[in-house]
């Protein structure tokens, strides 16, 4: 993460602050900042999302696109499934030590966080269904995400995005036909149908999972954690959920201390009861972001950094 | 698969090949025993040596050195450190890990790293190194460099390098809180099994890195999906297991002083 430097104190008074129930802007340990979520903003893209938690200057924005291409089928790989590839690359732009190959320890990171939680049939997505035809060709999903700014939480910003981008994801509509040829044998061929209004979603994207990231700080944790807050945490917790509050991945972060297994019970408790919340909060958000990109806001570039 | 990787470090092979594919044996299920006729908590027996692999002394300008076995899965560990680090005004010890799988480790070829190797290289210095006293040496790093030569299982792989770690660790006589024991679970029929191979695989997979005498779980990862009480259990479950390999590796690092 972008190192910040505090002093003695401030760390001090963050602790503390923590252990008492107090943060610095005034949340309560199991509040999250202010969410924004944009959908479907890149028209080249089969979905995308953009999300922001924290004000606007002052917040994690990524970025997610959803690319669906068609593969060819190699002997070794899974017959007649489709497949997830995640990539996320952390811009410069987000802090100076991420130009050049200063990032590369974090994407590799945020990469595998990703992939663990939607690569697979832990995300909910019906991998059968992304397969066009079996030992012959299937969707592959990039997932590619840009993380514009970051101010403490990536993961959880990179979860929600991801998931809404998944959400809004078309994908065209593809024609399978048999024939038998000479010696009887039958051979498929597909066809995708080149048509904007005539597009799928996804089937399984309403149980993709969200995350929650819970930070140690001190002797007590926090959700959420600012940029401050998680240059004082001793280790980390990102927990993902489904919709049916099944736990679909956990990771633990931070070298500087573990956690003793009643903390451990504890988090994993407080982790299914927050994603209730965060689940109608993503719901909400998310039916307002689709219904706001059908042109009320003039489409220059200037309304995709400005007004978000 | 190889595909079409053109390694400029090495003669390569040809520009395609592809693993040969074996019909995939249909395990029975769990409740008529595993494969190998293990319990459904049972580790494989496992052999671990701190100190120098071989007499001829190849690893002697390693600070500490550790060869880890458990079933088929092979570690080989050294620890370089405390030496001095590029950055001059840390207060706290910079503990770096090396993950590697040797090129015919796995069941499928992959001569050059992937990210998977990065990500978990960075996992690895996340779970040991709560375990380390890094502000007992400041200004200075401390690398463990982990070579994988045979893998049987991915998160028991990874269990068994966490170990392999720990014991390179006190054998360099690197101060820690405590040694740190992992080991993996897998979810097959609604069952917790212990250590699970390749062949054996899991849907669900949940492993646990456990310091014993601190009361710590240092490391929790967690693929697959399962309701909360179902991976409570199987984190319970894991964490007794850390206890008895924790035993083991204390026997290792006793036999290598006497």
């Amino acid at each position: 993460m972008t190192s910040l430097i505090l002093s003695p104190s401030e760390q001090d008074f963050i602790t503390r602050g923590v252990e008492k129930g107090f943060r610095a802007d005034g949340r309560g340990s199991l509040d999250r900042r202010e969410v924004t979520l944009r959908t479907n903003m890149i028209s080249q893209a089969n979905g995308s999302a953009r999300c922001r938690i924290g004000h606007l200057g002052l917040g994690t924005d990524v970025l997610v696109g959803i690319k669906a291409e068609v593969n060819t089928w190699t002997p070794g790989e899974p017959e007649s499934l489709g497949s997830i590839v995640c990539n996320v690359e952390c811009s410069p732009s987000a802090a100076q030590e991420f130009e050049g190959r200063g990032a590369e320890d974090l994407n590799v990171e945020l990469t595998q966080t990703l992939d663990r939680m939607f690569n697979g049939p832990q995300s909910g997505i019906d991998m059968a269904k992304l397969c066009i035809i079996p030992k012959q060709a299937y969707w592959v999903l990039h997932v590619d995400a840009l993380v514009l700014d970051v101010k403490g939480g990536i993961v959880d910003a990179l979860v929600w995005a991801t998931r809404a981008a998944l959400l809004s994801t078309k994908l065209p509509r593809v024609v399978v036909e048999s024939i038998a040829d000479e010696d009887g044998n039958l051979q498929s061929e597909f066809d995708v149908v080149d048509d904007a209004e005539d597009q799928v979603a996804i089937e399984g994207v309403e149980n993709l999972p969200l995350s929650v990231t819970f930070n140690q700080i001190g002797k007590r944790f926090v959700i959420d954690a600012s940029e401050q807050e998680e240059a004082v945490t001793q280790a980390s917790l990102t927990v993902a959920v489904s919709p049916q509050l099944e736990i679909c991945a956990v990771q633990k972060g931070g070298f500087l201390r573990g956690f003793p297994p009643s903390l451990l019970s504890e988090i994993m408790q407080t982790a299914r009861r927050v994603a209730r919340d965060e689940f109608a909060k993503f719901k909400e958000l998310y039916e307002t972001a689709a219904s706001n990109q059908t042109g009320d806001e003039p489409s220059t570039g200037s309304t995709f950094l400005g007004a978000f | 698969m190889s595909g079409a990787v053109n390694d400029r470090r090495r003669i390569n092979g040809p520009a395609r090949s592809v693993e040969p594919i074996y019909t995939p044996t249909v395990l029975d299920s769990v409740a008529k025993g595993r494969s190998d006729g293990r319990g459904l908590d049972h580790m494989r027996p496992i052999y671990a040596k701190a100190g120098p692999i071989s007499d001829a002394q190849t690893t002697a300008s390693a600070s500490g050195s550790a060869f880890y076995e458990q079933g088929s899965i092979r570690i080989s560990c050294a620890v370089y450190g405390p030496r001095s680090a590029r950055k001059p005004n840390a207060r706290r010890a910079h503990f770096v890990c090396d993950f590697q799988y040797a090129p015919f480790a796995c069941s499928k070829r992959s001569p050059t790293q992937s990210t998977d190797e990065h990500e978990t290289s960075l996992w690895l210095s996340n779970t040991v190194g709560p375990a380390i006293r890094l502000e007992m040496y400041p200004k200075s790093s401390i690398d463990a460099y982990v070579t994988v030569i045979e893998s049987d299982g991915k998160m028991a792989t990874l269990a068994a390098t966490i170990n392999c770690i720990s014991l390179a660790l006190a054998d360099a006589g690197i101060e820690t809180y405590d040694t740190v024991a992992a080991c993996s679970m897998g979810l097959r029929d609604s069952q917790w099994i212990v250590d699970c191979t390749h062949q054996e695989n899991a849907e669900c997979s949940v492993l646990v890195a456990y310091m014993p005498s601190v009361d710590e779980v240092t490391g929790v990862l967690q693929t697959g999906k399962t309701t909360l009480e179902v991976h409570e259990q199987g984190v319970q479950l894991c964490t007794n297991v850390c206890v008895r390999v924790y035993a083991v590796i204390c026997r290792a690092l006793q036999a290598s002083v006497e």
